[in-house]
């Protein structure tokens, strides 16, 4: 069931397009790996979906329903959560004040505890005090505590050891089996290819391939040229 | 020794007003990161809309209900200047637009209340509330410190134990990140604003009567109520109450001695001189190894 229809999106940053016409197609239990090289666009495009800053142009539908003039408020109401770049938690917040923040329920905090039971012993410290990992643990358990049906992930793996990004990586590829639509942006494409479904590649902040994950993954040098771009572009 | 303690005794009423302002103050950094130099100007305004309506003619309890709620309102529009422009800038940016708001709601409220022309100004709670070594504690003095230390207990309860105080810490400390969780962001926003605006009039209308019937002496209280934030480091509200409290019994002491009594208004920016001073001991240190 496709919940994220976003078409001809633009958004702007100090007036000038950071991301052009840009549609995507985001589907129940699957996740969409948005890939491309720095300042392609890719947390602009993100932050334009959640409402950080506004579109220029385009629709974003959720459900049917537009919500690209919303409040970020009413966009995670209609069931978008976006879990920012830089692992945003509430550094004087306990690890547990954190989740309730963002909980519907207790029933949410617990849920939280057994997707994430690393968290469990680290409840009571403030959140500023927890290891890179733990934090990020912590932003998408927050984010996931709104029990959202679209989940935005923003750079998951930066700065963080490799048993912790694959441990990560396995806990979202769960999160989708069991319906969740995720939108994954990765410095990381190996990785990102390797748990995704379907692969968008943006380069100067519009779309050069739409296709399946396991295609790019197969044809590393393929990447290279969207990335970099030049004459062996793939499928727009 | 007895004109001193009645000094002392006086300076309580001026004090409490302080604490209370400054509590405000920190309840405003705190949860909505804005050191706000327009809170006396609010409570002024409010405050002269109660003297206004009285001199008219109107009920003492009408008046100050409508000033109440003037100041209310001034909060919160103030609290929507600031959330809707300049909610994501830097905390020194919005310390800078709440000063250009301060002249250009002095210079305004100067203009529609006849600048220095005298006021009467009620007093709401006439009267000695009880006797203390021999000298008359007034009902102003027991009411400011009393309703200090009640927003104090209030304020801490409030944002450690409920829900909506919980989402006012996420607020206060990442607004973006809160908004993104369902954090009711704006609406809590301008809660705080409404809130410390109708305390900061209650407070100005209480001490108003013991100062210089203006409105720029008024508006220019927030000095010794940022004074007092700052002893509490704008995060602890009871250092700040009795900090607020302290240099109210100060500046009464001060009015004892001929020689210091015309210095009694640069209490507060020793205080905040001395606070930066202390501050600043650590970063000297440093710099000297």
């Amino acid at each position: 069931m496709t919940r994220l229809v976003v078409s001809g999106l633009r958004v702007d940053r100090a007036h000038l397009p950071v991301v052009r016409d840009v549609s995507l197609a985001v589907e129940s239990g699957r996740i969409s790996v948005l890939l491309g090289a720095n300042g392609a666009g890719k947390t602009t495009l993100l932050e334009g979906l959640s409402g950080v800053i506004p579109v220029a142009g385009g629709t974003i539908e959720i459900d049917g329903h537009d919500i690209h003039r919303a409040r970020p408020g009413a966009r995670v109401a209609a069931g978008l959560a976006h879990v920012e770049q830089g692992r945003t938690v509430f550094r004087q917040l306990t690890t547990d004040e954190n989740l309730r923040a963002g909980a519907c329920a207790a029933s949410d905090v617990a849920a939280a505890y057994e997707l994430f039971p690393e968290l469990l012993p680290r409840r009571d410290v403030p959140a500023g005090l927890l290891s890179g990992g733990e934090q990020q643990m912590l932003v998408i358990a927050r984010a996931l505590a709104g029990r959202p049906k679209i989940l935005l992930i923003d750079e998951m793996s930066a700065g963080l050891a490799p048993t912790i990004v694959r441990r990560l990586m396995a806990t979202v590829r769960r999160l989708a089996d069991q319906g969740l639509a995720v939108v994954l942006v990765e410095q990381f494409a190996v990785l990102a290819l390797g748990v995704g479904d379907r692969a968008y590649v943006l380069r100067r902040g519009e779309i050069v391939y739409d296709g399946a994950c396991a295609a790019l993954r197969d044809a590393p040098d393929m990447l290279h040229q969207l990335y970099l771009g030049g004459s062996g572009d793939g499928p727009a | 020794m007895n004109a001193l303690l009645t000094s002392v005794v006086a300076g309580l009423t001026g004090g409490g007003a302080y604490g209370l302002l400054g509590v405000c103050a920190v309840f405003t950094y705190r949860l909505v990161a804005v050191v706000n130099f327009t809170a006396a100007a609010i409570g002024t305004t409010g405050t002269f809309v109660l003297v206004m309506l009285y001199e008219a003619g109107a009920p003492l309890w009408l008046a100050m209900a409508c000033g109440l709620v003037a100041g209310t309102v001034a909060g919160i529009a103030i609290g929507l200047v600031m959330t809707a422009w300049f909610a994501e800038s830097s905390a020194s940016t919005k310390a800078a637009v709440t000063v250009a708001l301060l002249v250009g709601i002095v210079a305004i409220g100067l203009r529609l209340t006849g600048g220095q022309h005298p006021h009467h100004f009620p007093d709401l709670f006439p009267g000695s509330a009880m006797r203390l070594a021999g000298v008359e504690l007034t009902f102003s003095s027991l009411l400011t410190i009393g309703l200090g230390v009640v927003f104090t207990v209030l304020a801490e309860t409030f944002l450690t134990r409920t829900r909506m105080g919980l989402h006012l810490r996420a607020l206060s400390e990442r607004p973006m990140a809160a908004e993104l969780i369902g954090v009711p962001v704006r609406r809590l926003a301008v809660l705080v604003w409404g809130i410390t605006g109708a305390v900061t009039t209650f407070s100005l209308m209480i001490i108003a009567p013991q100062r210089s019937p203006d409105f720029a002496s008024l508006s220019l209280l927030v000095v010794p109520a940022l004074a007092a934030a700052l002893i509490g480091l704008f995060r602890s509200f009871w250092i700040t109450l009795v900090g607020g409290i302290m240099i109210g019994v100060v500046e009464g002491t001060m009015s004892v001695f001929p020689g210091l009594s015309q210095y009694r208004g640069a209490v507060p920016f020793l205080i905040i001189l001395a606070v930066l001073l202390w501050l600043q001991r650590g970063a000297r240190w440093d710099e000297a190894r």
